[in-house]
């Protein structure tokens, strides 16, 4: 488990970094947080030529709300959104939710969230929850800016739409309004493990109808996914009045986990996960999550009531 | 130091720990293996040349450039493995013409540090051509393909007790059979397996992360062709070993070698991925049972087949599944056990001890073989297990497999379990919740054992000394080897208080087979039963000898002179006193030192577990886990407790997470190391409550039984039992560990066991 010899850059700024990462016709990888590059160099499946460092580059370690975005760049730890005031409303929560199923604090104290958009794993959950509020990646390179849609941006496991001279400056993510309820599930065997699938749900509902939906699906096809015929299903749907437990039957969030399941989903078959259960447990993660997502919504109502 | 509770404690948590990797010798080279992909097939064309050519590599060897390379010795220990299995079945150091598993090494590189072999490793070309793998015992039994020409993959056929009568089952009340998977486990010390040899001279001296100093060199030293003296073997601190330590492994062959071919220090420091993919692995069998009884739950018969998967080559594991066959009675009365085992080589590495070592694999198939009885007659499992327990008054026994059990308060460990638990309040939640269709179902599930611990006949004994010295300090040596077992605090501390002195005044000398000519080692839960024991008595010999010198010091009888506290006095007017320091100094070194047996010893306890499953998920979450073990007479609680906690927790690991799964290509799932291999992690551990009774073992004077394995033995049957108990599958076989979210989902979504179906009798 060594990795094999490579060159390496400590750049200081981000000129210096995209003129190393164009460097001719060097296999080149940057390296932000390192929790997943550096196992894979390691086992010797990513072998680099050059191993661009962006841990100096000034200015990437914040988050910046613009209007209805937060901008979060390229050196912003997992770790940060461990507090759901690191970035405004009901998008902090749910980030909040989501951030303490990645692995363990050591790694999320050096992973960064651009940088699981860059390794663009099935099983992300960032990058499940950036296909379903719709979030931009920012790129530079020598040959200037792109902004990536990040409905357009996933192409299969660790495949993307940028380019290997290009580096990921910055994730926008737009905010959720305050009538949005948040949810987030995984489902795993272990606390360390990758999730066998989970499921990460916004809702907003006008009049007892569901007004929006997102639901982000995580390893549950060879890229992450939105389950946009789930949504569709139940944006204009009437809700019946909440129960207790977990909703059965006819519920339509029970119908969207079903159609999640078997029309969004291509779950990818693993040891201990066939195709057959991931697409049983992600029926039964959507619909949990989505009233997780809707009891969120009608407890910060209710708040909100109270304080007038 | 006080706040340490253990000696070593300091050294080991803080970082100071010295292990062989740790150990810096000048000139050092390190050794990667070029290592198969595939599981089965024929080698040719290994080329070294790219590999000599990378800088820093030193060297690049297969073994057709290595003719003189031995071959991995064969270990036929205690009766585990015989001349039979392995005749016609060498397991070459370096693969010769043929791939027997995955990862299995085609050819050595020699670097100045790991990172040059590693990336001399990379320009080693080679081709296989594949044969089909079998990695299943009922595939490889077909003979189709062999793995040796001419030879049958089945390497060992055993059996215990007599067959059982056909009579017995036909006029039983009641027959159930089961059908059980052991599957096989990775031991995951946290220090992979470490050799670093140094020739000195005419002699080698070798450091190893290892269980059996004495073994290694005896070893080491035949396959080199040298007398025993030659080789020193030293053992530094070792992180954890499992049963998985105690060979010369292929790579160990190769390295010593190495070092001695080319006169340089050699070190191969294996790293986790190696390790997953060819350290040895653990359980591995195919269990079929059948067990009668009468109206009454008294229990008729039981019949175990065993189908073991040894691995590749007949090593020593190819006879440890007759420790399942031995223990196949368990805790239990019955008259007429029977026990088969055929044990087939199969692609994978070989198959060895792992923490139970064939006591967990007889435990579980018992012991779900017993609540599937309970259900079938409608009894209680606990009222079915107090009906058939072995009374306390029956001991020593005998039993049908031909064990002959010390001791026991089988009965007296569960009813300490049950009360721990509180059992009937757990019964009138499972039957609220039954009730209530919003409610997870629970389970409670029991589990009781018996094992064995000490060895086997023939390796029961240790060797060992005690020697005063003139500052008053005493040092005792002895053959255990520890691997974070606690050795230098509980050790020492029996010797002191045998001898009445202070724990500090007595220093442990392990591991370092310079020190003493013979010694055994630390496996089969035996060095406090063994080892403890021959030092309580080499400590007792010490105040003998004492007593000796002072008489003749002092021109008295030996039965003059009295030993308290340290020191010798003359009993009838204390005209005379000497502490050690004093005697030492007056008479000159004070040492004994003698070879000490001791008595098989057969720990049991019992084991109940509390588990929610989420039917829609298939989630399992423990709720209590109360394990009560007995391994008679305790030196340290601390210590104690902290081996039956880890191996409860190792034990749910082969229950909920452990397992091997393997590809159509024969090549194990363990691409990304553990996040594939899910050991159970701080995150899983549920409540787990240890406690313990004590039946003294009457095997040594000490009265200690092995506390090693209680865990991984007890504790997979409770869990397992308990999650049957929450669905009530008609057909638990469906349960097969490890219990993971899919199966227990595809096990809760089947039918279910009616109520009631009542005995055969009652519908003719």
């Amino acid at each position: 488990m060594k990795p094999a010899a490579f060159d390496y850059v400590l750049p200081s700024t981000i000129a210096e970094a995209v003129e190393a990462l164009g460097e001719g016709n060097r296999r080149t990888q940057v390296l932000a947080g390192g929790q997943s590059l550096l196992l894979e160099m390691h086992l010797a499946r990513i072998r680099p030529d050059l191993v661009v460092d962006i841990n100096r580059l000034a200015g990437l370690d914040r988050i910046d709300v613009n209007g209805n975005e937060a901008r979060v760049g390229a050196l912003v730890r997992h770790r940060t959104f461990e507090s759901a005031d690191a970035v405004p409303g009901p998008l902090g929560r749910l980030l909040a939710l989501a951030v303490v199923n990645i692995a363990h604090p050591p790694i999320r104290s050096r992973g960064t969230m651009a940088g699981s958009f860059a390794w663009a794993h099935p099983a992300s959950e960032w990058c499940a929850i950036g296909l379903a509020l719709d979030a931009t990646v920012e790129v530079t390179s020598r040959e200037g800016k792109r902004e990536l849609a990040v409905r357009d941006y996933f192409l299969g496991p660790y495949r993307t739409e940028r380019r290997a001279d290009e580096l990921i400056t910055a994730v926008r993510l737009p905010l959720l309004g305050d009538e949005y309820g948040v949810g987030f599930i995984e489902h795993r065997r272990t606390h360390f493990c990758f999730a066998q699938v989970a499921v990460a749900a916004a809702v907003s509902v006008r009049d007892g109808v569901v007004a929006d939906a997102r639901i982000g699906l995580v390893n549950s096809a060879d890229r992450p996914l939105r389950a946009r015929a789930a949504e569709r299903s139940l944006i204009g749907t009437e809700l019946p009045p909440p129960g207790s437990g977990h909703p059965r039957g006819d519920h339509p969030f029970v119908r969207a986990g079903q159609i999640a399941a078997h029309e969004d989903a291509a779950p990818v078959a693993e040891p201990y996960g066939d195709v057959a259960y991931k697409r049983q447990a992600l029926a039964v993660l959507v619909a949990r999550t989505l009233t997780d997502a809707d009891a969120d919504r009608r407890s910060r109502a209710a708040r909100k009531g109270e304080d007038r | 130091m006080k706040h340490w509770t253990r000696r070593e404690d300091e050294r080991l948590l803080t970082g100071s720990g010295r292990f062989v990797a740790d150990i810096a010798v000048p000139g050092c080279l390190d050794a990667a293996f070029v290592r198969s992909r595939v599981a089965h097939g024929l080698l040719r064309d290994v080329d070294c040349a790219a590999a000599r050519e990378v800088p820093g590599v030193v060297g690049a060897w297969s073994a057709a450039e290595l003719p003189d390379l031995p071959a991995v010795p064969h270990t036929l220990l205690a009766r585990l493995s015989t001349e039979e299995a392995v005749a016609g079945r060498e397991w070459p150091a370096l693969v010769k013409e043929r791939v027997r598993y995955p990862g299995e090494a085609v050819a050595v590189v020699l670097g100045e540090d790991r990172y040059r072999a590693e990336d001399g490793v990379a320009e080693v070309t080679f081709a296989i051509d594949p044969l089909p793998a079998v990695i299943t015992p009922a595939a490889a039994a077909m003979d189709e393909p062999r793995l040796f020409d001419g030879l049958s993959n089945t390497a060992l056929r055993g059996e215990a007790g007599q067959p059982v009568d056909d009579s017995v089952w036909r006029e039983a009340a009641a027959v159930v059979q089961g059908r059980y998977r052991q599957q096989l486990l990775m031991p995951s010390p946290m220090e992979c397996r470490t050799i670093l040899a140094v020739p000195e001279g005419d002699r080698l001296t070798v450091w190893s992360g290892h269980q059996m100093p004495h073994r290694l060199k005896r070893e080491l030293a035949a396959l080199l062709g040298w007398s025993a003296d030659r080789i020193r073997v030293v053992v530094p601190d070792t992180g954890g070993a499992f049963g998985s330590k105690s060979a010369a492994f292929p790579e160990f062959v190769v390295v010593a070698h190495l070092a001695v071919k080319l006169g340089r220090p050699v070190r191969w420091i294996e790293d986790r991925l190696e390790s997953m993919l060819v350290a040895t692995r653990g359980r591995g069998q195919d269990q079929t049972v059948r067990l009668a009884a009468d109206a009454e739950g008294r229990l008729l018969a039981y019949e175990l087949k065993v189908e073991a998967d040894v691995g590749a080559y007949p090593h020593l594991g190819v006879g440890l599944p007759m420790q399942t066959v031995w223990m196949a009675t368990g805790p239990y009365t019955t008259p007429r056990v029977h026990a088969t085992l055929r044990s087939v080589l199969t692609n994978t590495m070989v198959t060895y001890p792992y923490r139970g070592a064939g006591r967990p694999e007889a435990a579980i198939a018992l012991e779900r073989a017993m609540d599937l009885m309970a259900r079938r007659l409608d009894i209680d499992p606990v009222e079915l297990r107090r009906r058939n327990f072995i009374p306390p008054e029956a001991f020593p026994y005998e039993t049908p497999t031909g064990r002959r059990y010390d001791s026991g308060d089988y009965a007296g460990a569960l009813d300490l379990a049950l009360e721990t638990l509180d059992y009937a309040a757990w019964r009138a939640e499972q039957a609220r919740r039954r009730e209530d269709p919003q409610a997870l179902p629970l389970g409670i599930g029991v589990s009781c054992y018996v094992e064995r611990s000490g060895g086997e006949p023939g390796g029961l004994h240790e060797f060992g000394s005690a020697e005063a010295h003139a500052d008053g300090t005493v040092t005792v040596r002895c053959g255990a080897a520890p691997s974070g077992q606690g050795h230098e605090t509980v050790f020492p501390a029996l010797v002191a208080k045998v001898l009445g002195i202070a724990e500090e005044r007595v220093r442990l000398v392990e591991g370092d087979t310079d020190e003493q000519p013979e010694g055994l080692g630390s496996f089969a839960s035996r060095s406090a039963q063994v080892a403890g024991a021959m030092l309580q008595h080499v400590a007792a010999m010490l105040i003998e000898q004492a007593r000796t010198r002072a008489a003749q010091l002092w021109g008295l009888l030996v039965d003059e002179v009295e030993w308290a506290d340290g020191v010798v006095r003359a009993a009838r007017d204390d005209s005379a006193v000497a502490d050690l320091a004093e005697l030492v100094k007056a008479t000159g070194p004070l040492r004994v030192e003698d070879r000490f047996e001791a008595g098989m010893a057969f720990p049991f306890g019992a084991h109940v577990a509390v588990v929610e499953v989420d039917p829609e998920l298939g989630t399992v979450r423990v709720l209590r886990l109360v394990a009560v073990d007995d391994c008679g007479v305790v030196l340290n609680p601390t210590v104690v407790r902290g081996q039956a906690f880890g191996s409860a927790v190792q034990g749910l690991g082969q229950a909920l997470y452990e397992g091997m799964t393997f590809g159509e290509d024969g090549v194990p799932h363990l691409a990304n190391g553990f996040l594939d291999y899910l050991l159970p992690t701080y995150s899983e551990i549920p409540p787990i409550e240890i406690k313990d009774t004590c039946t003294p073992s009457p095997g040594t004077p000490l009265g200690a039984k092995g506390a090693g394995e209680s865990g991984c033995i007890g504790t997979p049957a409770a869990v397992v039992n308990a999650v049957t108990d929450a669905l009530r599958p008609a057909d638990p076989d469906l349960l097969q560990m490890p219990l993971t979210p899919d199966v227990v989902w595809r096990a809760a979504r089947a039918p279910k066991f009616e109520e009631a179906p009542k005995l055969e009798e009652d519908s003719r």
